[in-house]
């Protein structure tokens, strides 16, 4: 079973049981919490950095393939395209059809998903460095590769 | 020893490569009779050029231009209020890193600067208010950047565990010889050793600037630095929330390593960009928002309206083994809170 929504998972033991138990609530599901921590692996993962970047410019993944972010810096940053939280048009972009997503606070350490089911070019931003930190994921129809 | 004639406190900032070279120059110079008569007229050539550079900065600080507006406002007993009354805000940070700002040559705007042949922002103290001209590299019919390293410029280094507290009233309007400005500050971050670095404000407030306005301390939705003549012209002109000025201490493990010193805090739009570099006007962002923490090695002159260059004791070693001489720190997972009243 696959993430289809964005997830926050802490590096700490206690917070991931904690979010992996609210999620199998949610779902309203009797399957163990194993089931709900069952996630693909993630096709890349890119870092978010004390020099206000993330690491890689531009990925390119297909549709259900799950992109990871992880703050390997000492700063809180976010994942972020959605037009609530952006101030200029610039920092972020979604193809047509996708829903917005933003990963709130990421704490060092802190890592957060994202499954991508729409092709297109996404761009997003971190919200507290909007001015400085953006990146590019473009999703390519499932089978090309 | 021809340095010396120019005391430090007209040596702003740090010592520039050019004083060290004249230096080696010397000694090599007295090795032989000839170097020594040349060393000699060259130490003439460099004491007249000090006693000049002297007599200029000195001109430069009397010739500030807040100097009359200041005069009009520091002796008044019952300063005015408010437009709307008094402004009460506070600014948290608690959790996440902050980033440092490290010295570095400022790149020269013009809209700030001006150009050689017109000159902008040369009065006052240099670095506190201006920047004389002879400490701007030119090209091409422009100034680039400063020949020296400042607290202003796109070097900085994210440290961990950065927080701070900010609860303020703005309740002068003006300059003013008292001030009902109210500020409770602190701040506190770590570096990869754990060493814990903090400052502290205010045990007064700057009810009446020496050289710039500080409207009793805190002053609230005004334009700051950059072309405004409010502080340093080596920050970029920018939209101010809230700001304050006030005598604090300076921190390290818990124990005061400095005290007192001028504290400078700021809610403002945003001004840095790609790479953290420090924005020119043009580049600045109004719709984000950031907290700057500034310890600067300026301290004011006893009885007379003006700031001498002195380094901040921060306990922070740089890579090359000195001294970090001031903390221009920034705050940038803000929680903010304001309203009317006190
Ligand atoms: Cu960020």
């Amino acid at each position: 079973m696959s993430l289809l929504w964005p997830t926050r998972i802490g590096r700490l033991a206690p917070q991931f049981l904690g979010s992996a138990g609210l999620l199998v609530l949610w779902m309203g599901a009797l399957a163990t919490p194993a089931v709900a921590q069952t996630s693909e692996e993630p096709a890349v993962t890119i870092g978010m950095t004390n020099t206000l970047s993330f690491t890689k410019d531009t990925v390119r993944v297909e549709v259900g393939e799950t992109v990871r972010w992880e703050n390997s810096s000492v700063i809180v940053h976010t994942v972020t395209a959605d037009s609530e939280e952006a101030t200029m048009e610039e920092s972020m972009r979604l193809p047509e059809g996708a829903a917005p997503f933003h990963s709130g606070n990421l704490a060092p350490d802190e890592t957060f998903e994202y499954t991508f089911e729409t092709p297109g070019r996404y761009r997003y931003f971190c919200v507290p460095h909007e001015a400085a930190m953006r990146a590019t994921v473009i999703v390519e129809p499932a089978g090309k590769g | 020893m021809i340095r010396t004639s120019l005391p430090t406190r007209f040596l702003p900032f740090f010592s520039n490569a050019s004083q060290r070279n004249e230096g080696r120059r010397l000694r090599t110079g007295l090795l032989v009779v000839a170097a020594a008569v040349l060393a000699v007229l060259l130490a003439n050539t460099t004491q007249a050029q000090d006693k000049n550079m002297k007599k200029m900065l000195m001109q430069l600080q009397e010739m500030n231009q807040a100097d009359g507006y200041l005069e009009a406002h520091r002796d008044v007993e019952n300063p005015p209020e408010l437009l709307g009354g008094p402004l009460s805000f506070a600014v948290e940070q608690n959790s996440g890193g902050v980033l440092v700002g490290l010295p570095d040559q400022r790149e020269l705007d013009s809209d700030v600067f001006g150009t050689p042949e017109m000159p902008l922002a040369f009065t006052g103290t240099p670095g506190v208010t201006g920047v004389p001209v002879p400490f701007r590299e030119v090209e091409n019919g422009q100034f680039t950047q400063l020949d020296r390293p400042t607290p202003f410029g796109n070097k900085s280094t994210a440290m961990p565990s950065g927080s701070m507290m900010l609860k303020a009233q703005d309740v002068t309007a003006t300059d003013a010889a008292t001030t009902e400005d109210q500020v409770k500050f602190k701040a506190s971050w770590e570096d990869k050793q754990g060493n814990t670095y903090a400052v502290r404000c205010c045990e007064m407030l700057s009810a009446a600037g020496p050289e710039f306005p500080t409207f009793g301390g805190v002053v609230t939705n005004h334009l700051l630095h950059g072309f405004s003549g409010v502080g340093t012209p080596l920050m970029p002109t920018e939209y101010t929330y809230a700001a304050f000025w006030g005598m604090g201490a300076v921190l390290k493990n818990g124990e005061v390593v400095d005290k007192p010193r001028v504290v400078h805090g700021m809610l403002t739009e945003y001004v840095r960009t790609e790479g953290y570099e420090l924005a020119s006007d043009s580049e600045v962002t109004p719709t984000r928002k950031h907290f700057h923490l500034m310890v600067a090695p300026f301290m004011p002159v006893k009885g007379e309206h003006k700031f001498e260059h002195n380094n901040v004791s921060t306990g922070f070693q740089l890579p090359n083994g000195k001294e970090l001489p001031f903390w221009h720190v920034m705050f940038e997972n803000l929680n903010i809170e304001s309203q009317r009243g006190e």
